[in-house]
């Protein structure tokens, strides 16, 4: 059963022609990485998948609605599809238990002693569980990583959306974050679609690579016959740049 | 010098005091309205409703653009002609509260913007309403960074009250005025004396708001 389906999908801002005829299909459960030189469509391909980014033609079908349709309500997706960003968007104003504790209150109704020590069990499980009644502010790169991630897992979405999740983060705290989604990935009900330059966690967890550039989608591959075998020029110009 | 010290006599203190109070009932009134249909008219400009935004955004332009003064006469003189009588202290109220939402309309609109966009894409992607984002993360947060401005408003209208005077409020400086017509020679007195009280009120008022500010960004 796909998850998220593109079909013939075209995005634009103004003039600017951002997504070009784009198809794709993410099975539940799969995980597949978007990889492609900056400036080529990959985040505002992830950010179409959770309405953040409106797509003017074809048809965007996530769990079941059409995103393509301005009548679709954005709020029934978007409990289903959590997301991660490049640089975090905690709440600044709520403590990290907040953080992970206010939407599923607000949107979810969950009793708040159930909330709370789902959101502790949260924490446990990114190691943080003694930063809970933190700001965000006080806290590093990587740690209000991991909490942005529990905040979405807070929601038990049926897929998570992660644009370049670690590229704002020192390099020691990369792998701390990556473990995490490794984690994630490894549970075989989470659709996950990542946008980031990690080759080795892309090789490692990824079901499939999407190779983009100038908004369109270029190859798309199973990972393995991807990085033995890129078919396009421009992947293998791509892999030839980053992996030395 | 033995004139200017007679002149604060006690009964004219204890008069000059109680429109102190009216002073200040009428700024806190005034402020607390303004705050809340500012901070809704400040909004409706944000979030760019067809057609209501802009007609909103035009009137806030138009009262922005006149003198308090002029509100405050049409307020008294020129809404009973169409039946609408207001007493005195309703008549400012109404007259500071126009003026002052408008002003506030726009420190609440550009608070809001000064709130980082990924706060509500966080919010919105995390499954909230726009108007559970707005109400439990934007506001807030823009508030926060809102409390100088919204202070110095604050000190700005307590110090327009006394245009009241016009249509006799018995606020302080309308009570100066009546001490002075009846003691010629108390005026540089009274004139002292709204100095010190004006600048008193709105000195503490500052040092509060300052207070505030540090208390909320620490």
């Amino acid at each position: 059963m796909s998850m998220i389906e593109f079909k013939d999908v075209e995005k634009y801002y103004g003039d600017f022609h951002a997504l070009k005829d784009i198809n794709l299909d993410v099975e539940a459960g799969e995980t597949v990485v978007l990889l492609g030189p900056s400036g080529s469509g990959k985040s505002t391909l992830i950010r179409t998948v959770n309405g953040l980014e409106p797509v003017q033609e074809g048809q965007l079908i996530v769990n079941g609605q059409d995103l393509a349709n301005p009548q679709t309500d954005m709020n029934r997706t978007r409990k289903n599809v959590g997301m991660v960003f490049q640089h975090f968007n905690l709440y600044a104003n709520k403590t990290v238990l907040e953080n992970i504790m206010l939407a599923p209150r607000l949107v979810l109704k969950r009793d708040e002693a159930e909330n709370k020590k789902i959101a502790m069990e949260l924490l446990e499980r990114v190691g943080l569980a003694d930063k809970a009644d933190k700001m965000p502010s006080t806290l590093s790169g990587g740690q209000q990583q991991r909490i942005a991630i529990a905040r979405s897992l807070a929601m038990k979405p049926k897929a998570l959306l992660f644009d370049e999740p670690t590229s704002a983060l020192d390099p020691e705290m990369v792998n701390d974050v990556l473990k995490i989604m490794r984690e994630i990935a490894a549970d075989s009900s989470m659709t996950m679609l990542v946008v980031t330059h990690e080759m080795g966690f892309a090789k490692q967890v990824a079901d499939r690579v999407i190779f983009m550039a100038d908004g369109q989608i270029l190859e798309d591959s199973p990972t393995e016959e991807f990085f033995a075998n890129p078919k396009e020029p421009r992947a293998r110009q791509f892999l030839s740049q980053i992996i030395h | 010098m033995a004139e200017f010290l007679s002149a604060f006599s006690w009964i004219n203190i204890r008069f000059l005091l109680m429109g102190l109070w009216v002073t200040i009932e009428v700024a806190v009134v005034s402020v607390i309205l303004s705050f809340i249909i500012g901070s809704l008219l400040g909004v409706i400009r944000y979030v760019k409703i067809p057609y209501l935004s802009r007609i909103v955004g035009f009137i806030i332009d138009v009262i922005r653009n006149l003198p308090l003064l002029l509100i405050i006469f049409f307020t008294y003189f020129a809404l009973p002609k169409i039946g609408i009588h207001l007493g005195v202290m309703t008549s400012t109220i109404f007259a500071l509260t126009i003026f002052e939402s408008a002003m506030l309309a726009e420190v609440i609109r550009s608070g809001i913007v000064a709130v980082p966009k990924g706060q509500l894409e966080g919010a919105l992607s995390n499954g909230l309403s726009f108007k559970q984002a707005l109400w439990h993360i934007i506001l807030p947060q823009a508030y926060k960074k809102m409390i100088p401005p919204i202070v110095s408003q604050f000190v700005s209208l307590i110090k327009d009250t006394s245009l009241a005077t016009i249509i006799m409020l018995p606020e302080v400086t309308y009570r100066a005025q009546i001490i002075y017509a009846q003691e010629p020679n108390a005026i540089v007195a009274m004139f002292f004396a709204l100095a010190v009280l004006y600048f008193a009120l709105n000195y503490v008022i500052s040092k509060i708001g300052r207070i505030l500010d540090r208390r909320m960004a620490a």
